[in-house]
């Protein structure tokens, strides 16, 4: 398949995920008890008036399809709506958070990449005691909560020694990385620990094989073998759980936004659904669907490059 | 130590205070019980809380203060709660002020007069001027007054306003305010932020979205609103031309971060990334703070740790088990364990905070004297035989996430075994907790739910009001205190509604559809390197970082 007709069929897909998402979310929201009234109400609740004034103004009371369609049109006319709670357009919620989810989730997977592969390479390649010792770190890395490891590393780095700050994204640039990297390590551990298992496993399935075995045989060079015979056929499950894993992490962001005081997407997407805040729930499930077909479109395009024999958008 | 071990602490300690409290009863009483705050990590003089911290002298650049959440709106009428009211009582200044001893003077008005017990003329001072450096005039006080009136108004303090008839321009500087009848609250409430005054044009331009990072805010107070990232920090600018030069920061800029959790807001304290914080319940870390370069200061407070009851049917609707189960309640041992020594036992709604400073406040203290906070388990259980049948369940409605909430109930349902009454609890989200005021259904299936409260100035009616027939806090359609209230209300002279608040308070305390359990102060956290931010509950309508400087 062609690379403009692949991007044609995703984008398709995309459409219609789209639309069946938004609408089982939006009918679970409308489904749930409770609503977004006491945000609007204040504290201390309203009076009758202002109670039927607001379920009037923000049409809370309309029937599920009547506010559906009306969401739907408002965002084919590019509008996403306001958030009740916030008295502000989605929009601007997102784009002041966007940043720095997408942020920590890089910066995290750059993390994972690295540690990941290469505690994997070392413990099978090595093998012996270091193979031990990366498999036992790998299970506690595992093994420990991600707000464990959050507030541990606050301790130790933040309140400890002050190299970090406790909390916060910082003012762009260097100092966003800086601010970032505690919550990036939280981040990365479980994920890191996993893709070190996954790349040990596969390294040492490919190393089994008889191309690698009859390679080494001829008397090819070790660092040769490794990267053309064993290295490449690996890549293939260690993308396939790379991809999962910057999905996931959109999930895990969660818990490490709340340790670190980071108002990320994840957290607003918490906070929205159990505030009733209907435009805003929308508008991230929107974003987050968004990028799991995107993420997944990369790792199937990269498929490609690793093994040629894979064609864009086969179903293997 | 983590929330479990906590509250296993606190039921073993429940369980203490119980055993004491059964032995010195079977004793024939007399004997104080268990509560000697001999566990507790704080020990606070309740009759001095402070109002005040030392005046810091040297200027500073910035200052970082800390929110437990992001407000929803800097709109002063819709800042109804702790951390809209911590950052709005430095923008934006009301008619009147509530100075750090809870006393009120004048604000933006120089004087108040009434020709009539109806009519409230306000006299606007000349040289107030909003940070764009407009005069301060009386159209806008006629906008920002006028827009909070009437049944459909969306204001959060459409209480203060339930009287009020009209708002009128009398004069330059002149407003009036007619009353459809005399109301005692009116006047004082416009020492919060129900009384804030705004630019009429800013407040009309922006509509829907003043208040919000979109539509700014435009105010006359010592800090002007200089940016506001959503999720990230609320910055604060000193504005130099503020007309009251004893309250012309020294802090160049103010900014507020949104650290939610806990142990990262302690965290943060501690190692200096925040300079500041107030916490309007303790949080479970704060004896980390001892030690570090922050300290912690316990202002006089308006708030309590309350309990409201919202069903009409079931053991729980009957005030004979209500009484009876505060009876069996040890009020110091919620203090000591739950709030680490850092609350005194509530034997009324209203505590001393509230009494002023006038010839109402030896009343108050009277009637307050006359009641009594030592758990009784015999006196429980008798009253417990007056209520008839009371087996069935009761539930109470827990906030998620909350140490308070969590061990507060514990407490209570061992206080409800030892005298036979089934209480379970039911956890609701934080998030969601906020529905159970206003929203029926919210309350269904649940018999009471534990809550704080605050008045805004110091009335005991400014908290009693609630229990009107019509009241925002009154569930049950509890109607017996009624027409003292609406008395109360309307009788201006201070001596005279003390009279009628506290024959309210005696019913309301007999009958407790709002059961009274504790007296919190303010917990300020405030770095070393400053001083000067006032700790008292005076912080939710007065400029309290105005008066911050560094320490030389």
């Amino acid at each position: 398949m062609s690379i403009p007709s692949f991007l044609l069929r995703r984008t398709g897909g995309l459409l219609l995920v789209l639309v069946v998402t938004s609408f089982i979310v939006f009918g679970l929201m409308y489904l749930a008890p409770g609503s977004p009234l006491s945000f609007v109400l204040g504290p201390r609740g309203g009076t009758p008036e202002q109670i039927a004034r607001v379920t009037e103004q923000y049409h809370l009371d309309d029937p599920l399809f009547v506010r559906y369609f009306a969401w739907l049109g408002d965002v084919f006319r590019g509008d996403l709506g306001d958030s009740i709670v916030y008295r502000q357009p989605v929009l601007d919620l997102l784009s002041g958070r966007i940043g720095t989810t997408a942020a920590l989730i890089a910066y995290a997977t750059i993390l994972i990449a690295i540690v990941g592969v290469g505690l994997g390479l070392l413990a099978s390649l090595r093998g012996g005691w270091v193979d031990q010792l990366v498999t036992t770190v790998a299970t506690l890395g595992l093994a420990t909560p991600t707000f464990v490891i959050g507030v541990a590393l606050i301790s130790l780095f933040a309140v400890g020694t002050g190299w970090f700050p406790t909390n916060g994204s910082g003012g762009g640039g260097l100092d966003t990385i800086w601010h970032l990297t505690l919550p990036a390590v939280a981040l990365a551990v479980a994920s890191a620990a996993y893709l070190a298992r996954i790349t040990r496993a596969s390294v040492l399935e490919e190393e089994g094989r008889e191309h690698v075995q009859t390679a080494v045989a001829r008397g090819l060079r070790a660092p040769l073998v490794i990267r053309r015979h064993v290295l490449r056929n690996a890549l293939i499950p260690i993308t396939t759980v790379m991809g999962l894993t910057i999905a996931t992490l959109i999930a895990g962001a969660v818990v490490v936004e709340t340790v670190f005081a980071l108002d990320g997407l994840g957290s607003l997407l918490v906070r929205a659904i159990l505030q009733r805040d209907f435009a805003v729930v929308q508008a991230v499930v929107l974003v987050l669907v968004v990028t799991f077909v995107i993420i997944n479109a990369i790792v199937d395009f990269l498929y490609t490059l690793i093994d040629p024999r894979i064609k864009l958008g086969s179903t293997q | 130590m983590s929330k479990r071990t906590l509250m296993i602490v606190g039921a073993a300690a429940a369980a203490a205070a119980l055993a004491l409290t059964a032995c010195s009863g079977g004793a024939g009483g007399g004997d104080a019980s268990g509560g000697d705050g001999g566990d507790a990590a704080f020990e606070l003089d309740f009759s001095s809380l402070a109002t005040t911290t030392p005046a810091g002298t040297a200027p500073v650049d910035t200052v970082t203060w800390n929110l437990p959440y992001e407000p929803l709106s800097l709109d002063p009428m819709f800042t109804y709660n702790y951390a809209e009211n911590t950052v709005i009582s430095n923008l934006c200044e009301s008619l009147m002020r509530l100075t750090p001893e809870l006393e009120i003077e004048n604000g933006l008005a120089e004087s108040v007069e009434n020709p009539d017990e109806r009519t409230v003329v306000y006299t606007l001072r000349s040289d107030a001027t909003f940070w764009d450096g407009s005069p301060v005039s009386a159209d806008d006080v006629v906008y920002s007054l006028g827009r909070q009136v009437g049944a459909d108004s969306a204001s959060y303090y459409a209480d203060y306003f339930s009287s009020v008839e009209s708002v009128e321009k009398t004069g330059d500087r002149e407003v009036t305010v007619r009353l459809t009848e005399p109301d005692a609250l009116f006047e004082q409430a416009m020492s919060s932020a129900a009384g804030a005054i705004v630019q009429q044009a800013a407040a009309e331009a922006a509509g829907e979205r003043f208040g919000t990072p979109q539509g700014g805010l435009m105010c006359s107070g010592p800090f002007s609103l200089a940016g506001w990232d959503p999720g990230k920090n609320l910055r604060l600018e000193k504005n130099a031309d503020y007309w009251d030069a004893e309250l012309v920061p020294l802090v160049e800029n103010l900014d507020f971060t949104f650290i939610a959790d806990e142990s990262t807001a302690i965290n943060s304290l501690r190692s200096g990334d925040s300079d500041g914080q107030f916490f309007y319940l303790p949080p479970a870390g704060l004896t980390q703070i001892e030690g570090s370069d922050a300290e912690i200061v316990f202002g006089e407070s308006f708030t309590m740790w309350t309990m409201r009851a919202t069903s009409t049917e079931g053991p729980f609707s009957k005030p004979e088990v209500r009484a009876a189960l505060l009876a069996a309640i040890d009020r110091q041992a919620i203090g000591d364990v739950v709030f680490q020594g850092a609350a005194a036992p509530a034997p009324v709604l209203t505590g001393p905070a509230y009494f002023g400073t006038g010839p109402q406040a030896a009343l108050f203290q009277e009637a307050f004297d006359g009641f009594s906070t030592e758990p009784d388990i015999e006196k429980a259980q008798e009253m417990l035989a007056e209520a008839g049948d009371v087996s069935g369940k009761i539930v109470l409605g827990v906030q998620g996430s909350s140490a308070v909430h969590e061990q507060t109930a514990n407490l209570i349902q061992a206080a409800g075994e030892a005298i036979g009454l089934d209480i379970e609890t039911q956890v609701i989200p934080v998030e969601q907790f906020g529905n159970l005021y206003f929203d029926e259904t919210a309350r269904e299936g649940l018999d009471g739910f534990f809550t704080t409260y605050y008045g805004d100035f110091a009335d005991p009616l400014s908290v009693y009001v609630a229990l009107a027939p019509e009241g925002t806090g009154n569930f049950t359609g509890y109607d017996a205190a009624g027409d003292d209230i609406a008395e109360a209300r309307r009788t201006l002279d201070p001596e005279a509604r003390a009279e009628h608040t506290i024959a309210a308070q005696e019913k309301i305390t007999r009958d407790l559809p709002w059961v009274p359990f504790n007296f919190m102060p303010v917990i300020m956290v405030q770095n070393s390197d400053i001083s000067g931010a006032v700790p008292s509950s005076a912080y939710l309508s007065y400029p309290w970082a105005a008066t911050i400087g560094g320490v030389e």
